[in-house]
């Protein structure tokens, strides 16, 4: 049952990816990228990890999708460029690609992923929490400020350009 | 060969999906839902409301209307993006349907007991702004299209002070379960006491959510004629209202849940009919903000969205805080 979960979760992902990335339609673009994140949450949810789950759909369909669409409406509906002339050869490197990572996942799998006894009292979300609070306070500010230091970029950088126009 | 899936017919799970909480009740409860909310809007303005289809009071209109609606012509406009212009309303019921299956109604009635309940709730809901959008660009017409930008502007609006509302019974409670939140009500008496403030920012923010009068900017009758519905021929103008009506009795049972002690009350009542008294009076209570509020304009809802509410739901986790820590004596 969770194999054939599994699957079809990573079947509607790998799909929806191809055609967020191919579709000439903006608008069809869009919505298979959301397809895609709805996907991954799903595998998220397999995983037993819910909580990651829960945010992937609030952040990256809530807020990202949400973004694009609102882009793509604002600008207007136009037809992307058409796909490039490399259909065969992108065909034969995502073919080596995926044979190469699934070589490597199933090479990796039994020690790589332990099973869910190995985490002990780490697992749960309070202590998680306490631990990002307690001892890692600090990096945790830091990365705060590197976020910050981003949006305040990318507001400068939005600014310079409408007053040079 | 035929056991097993009378098996799966008859399991708990099933007709736990098909018929009890799931699908077959919330389609008759929305519709029911449909027929109140019309009948307490007239009761609110002196007229006599839904009357005639009916053993009482007008009671079978709605499953009129739907039997009306779905004999209507299928007309899809030109130039319109079938697949979007289809799929639209379907999702957004299916979204809605998929809210109903996290709420406890009674202890062991429930669809998915899962650790993260009220995260998953809330990041269902922020799909449907996306497919009103969608449904309103597939559409090619003016009022469609302004009515699905105007969904995105109001959840850009309410959607932080929606999440930071809840944020304050987590932190109360310490559990993002939802049964967790009735359990830790059995004892301490209901959070909508020490998290009055939340509760109210909750409502709020939920009328804005489910696009309810004074927040139905998108569908807005008497400005863009029903919005991004404004399009659809009968039958899917039929799956377009549903959501609305399934989102009403989905957020009014998630208020009942965490502020109201879920199915938690006095003995000789079951659990499960207590649920449903609270959920009820929430959802006349919504319905009559619809009867009582003017709509507000799209400027005015972003501005106090992003001030008075942002700022409420800010003051509100510090009050969580406090009540979680002690007020310290200085």
């Amino acid at each position: 049952m969770t194999d054939l979960a599994f699957l079809a979760l990573a079947t509607v992902t790998v799909t929806s990816s191809i055609l967020a990335l191919e579709a000439r339609d903006l608008v069809y673009g869009a919505a298979a990228l959301g397809i895609a994140f709805l996907g991954m949450a799903g595998l998220f949810f397999l995983l037993d990890a819910s909580y990651v789950g829960a945010f992937q759909i609030a952040v990256y369909i809530g807020a990202v999708v949400v973004l694009i669409l609102f882009t793509v409406m604002l600008v207007g509906p136009q037809l992307g460029e058409p796909p490039l002339e490399l259909k065969r050869l992108s065909l034969l490197a995502a073919t080596l690609l995926s044979l190469l990572l699934g070589t490597a996942g199933a090479v990796s799998s039994a020690s790589a992923f332990p099973g869910p006894d190995n985490c002990g009292s780490g697992c749960d979300l309070v202590g998680l929490s306490s631990t990002l609070i307690n001892q890692y306070g600090v990096q945790l500010e830091f990365l705060s400020l590197v976020l910050a230091a981003a949006v305040i970029g990318a507001l400068t950088l939005a600014k310079t350009e409408r007053k040079a126009e | 060969m035929v056991n097993p899936i009378i098996d799966l017919l008859t399991s708990t799970y099933f007709l736990e999906i098909a018929v009890f909480p799931g699908l077959l009740s919330i389609a008759i409860l929305g519709a029911l839902l449909g027929w109140m909310e019309r009948k307490l809007t007239a009761r609110v303005q002196l007229r006599v409301g839904p009357l005639y289809a009916s053993p009482a009071g007008g009671i079978l209109q709605m499953f009129a209307d739907i039997i009306k609606l779905l004999f209507k012509e299928l007309t899809i406009p030109d130039g319109a993006d079938r697949f979007f212009f289809i799929m639209s309303p379907v999702t957004a019921l299916i979204i809605g349907a998929a809210l109903l299956g996290l709420i406890p109604f009674a202890p062991g009635i429930q669809i998915a007991n899962i650790e993260v309940g009220l995260p998953v709730f809330l990041a269902i809901v922020t799909l449907s702004p996306t497919i009103v959008l969608l449904a309103g660009w597939s559409a090619n017409s003016k009022f469609p299209f302004i009515g699905g930008l105007r969904a995105l502007f109001q959840q850009t609006a309410y959607e932080i002070p929606l999440w930071l509302s809840t944020l304050g019974v987590v932190i109360v409670t310490g559990t993002l379960s939802l049964t967790g939140i009735i359990e830790y009500q059995q004892n301490r008496g209901w959070l909508i006491v020490p998290q009055l403030l939340g509760a109210f920012l909750f409502l709020v923010t939920s009328t804005a959510e489910m696009e309810r009068l004074p927040f139905d900017l998108p569908e807005a009758e008497s400005e863009i004629m029903m919005g991004w519905q404004a399009e659809y021929p009968g039958p899917l103008f039929m799956l377009a209202q549903g959501p609305a009506f399934v989102k009403l009795y989905a957020f009014s049972a998630l208020f009942t849940t965490i502020y109201l002690g879920g199915y938690l009350g006095p003995a000789p009542i079951p659990p499960i009919v207590w649920f449903f008294i609270k959920t009820i009076i929430i959802i006349a209570l919504i319905m009559l903000f619809r009867s009582t509020f003017p709509r507000v304009r799209l400027d005015q809802l972003l501005r106090q969205g992003w001030t008075t509410l942002l700022t409420l739901s800010i003051a509100n986790i510090i009050i969580a805080y406090f009540l979680v820590v002690g007020i310290p004596v200085i």
